[in-house]
């Protein structure tokens, strides 16, 4: 349904959103650093196809998405373990357990590649979602790069602070990308430090969604056509509805 | 401060923010699948807040549908201050439930 008071295609999008946005779909199509181009876009693909999933709904439904049994709707580009976490991250990824991700990493799955693909179902998201609430039509997914990943696992990864193993800033080495220089050393920045690559990726597109880290608590300039108190109204309800913790 | 709860589960008339209104509207339709609704949504937040409030909306719902996904993926924990200093407001809110401490 098309609105009759603008043309969505003609609102202004702020330079900066629309470079961060269109680098996230070229990302999105070139090799990562433990899936090829072409299985980024696959993962891509098949979180969109997950919301059409009737096991997804009726888990989504159940009072445990771990009691209903069944069979995911799927694209068959992918092993089934994939399938599961691709589709769990789109559509319930509130109710994941850490007793669900070491199933699922003894079932062929690398801890590495797992975070890798929370990168690109959150960035699939954010891209999906951004035109969705424009009223844009979904954008057809890029061609596969060519490449292959570069298969980098930093050296002062450890399991001491999340489910999956992340890098704390200080152990970062000059052989590593560095996101916590370019975007904060939040918790969430170190969610996927892991694939240090997938939270660049991830945050130079968000931070033109949202704030860089140090607009957030910069109270004295507005940043955007929202004031700060209208981003953090919009910004709370979302999470409230996403069942979001952080 | 605006009022939590309200901005959380209420219409946004009462939160003492500027359109909080058509913004709790538009994120509600957004997350929805009700396409009348979210046209509706749009419209509004169009009319009310102009074309580049619009774009800026879009972009919030677009960050807040995705960085959850870092969060709960990873099952990465909120600060230990930040908790700590959100401890009454996450209990009023049954927001602990979620956080990544245990499972």
């Amino acid at each position: 349904m098309t609105s009759a008071l603008f043309d969505p295609l003609q609102l202004p999008i702020r330079a900066s959103l629309d470079r961060e946005r269109e680098r996230a779909w070229q990302r999105l199509a070139a090799a990562g650093t433990w899936w090829s181009g072409q299985q980024r876009l696959d993962i891509a693909a098949e979180s969109r196809h997950a919301s059409g999933c009737a096991l997804c709904q009726r888990r989504k439904q159940a009072l445990s998405p771990y009691t209903v049994a069944g069979q995911h709707d799927h694209l068959g580009l992918q092993s089934e373990p994939m399938v599961d976490i691709v589709h769990r991250l789109a559509t319930d990824a509130g109710r994941l357990t850490k007793t669900w991700l070491s199933a699922t990493l003894q079932a062929g799955v690398s801890e590495e590649q797992y975070v890798e693909a929370i990168g690109v179902v959150a960035t699939i998201t954010a891209l999906d979602s951004f035109d969705h609430a424009l009223g844009l039509p979904l954008r057809p997914l890029p061609p596969a790069q060519a490449g292959a990943p570069s298969r980098h696992r930093p050296a002062g990864a450890k399991r001491d602070l999340a489910w999956v193993a992340t890098v704390a800033p200080q152990d970062l080495t000059s052989a590593d990308p560095d996101p916590y220089t370019r975007h904060g050393n939040k918790n969430i920045h170190r969610a996927l430090s892991l694939v240090p690559q997938e939270v660049i990726n991830f945050f130079d597109l968000d931070v033109e969604l949202y704030l860089k880290d140090h607009e957030i608590r910069d109270f004295d300039r507005e940043y955007r056509a929202l004031s700060h108190a209208q981003i953090e109204l919009l910004a709370g309800r979302v999470s409230s509805l996403n069942g979001c913790y952080y | 401060m605006f009022a939590v709860n309200e901005a959380l589960h209420g219409t946004g008339d009462a939160v003492g923010v500027v359109h909080a209104a058509p913004l709790i509207e538009y994120g509600e339709a957004m997350l929805g699948r009700d396409v009348a609704r979210a046209a509706l949504a749009r419209d509004a937040v169009y009319r009310t807040l102009g074309p580049a409030a619009l774009v800026d909306a879009a972009a919030i719902v677009a960050s807040f549908n995705a960085v959850v996904k870092l969060a709960d993926g990873s099952g990465i924990p909120l600060e230990e201050l930040k908790a700590q200093a959100t401890q009454d407001l996450r209990q009023q809110l049954a927001l602990e439930r979620l956080n990544h401490l245990d499972s």
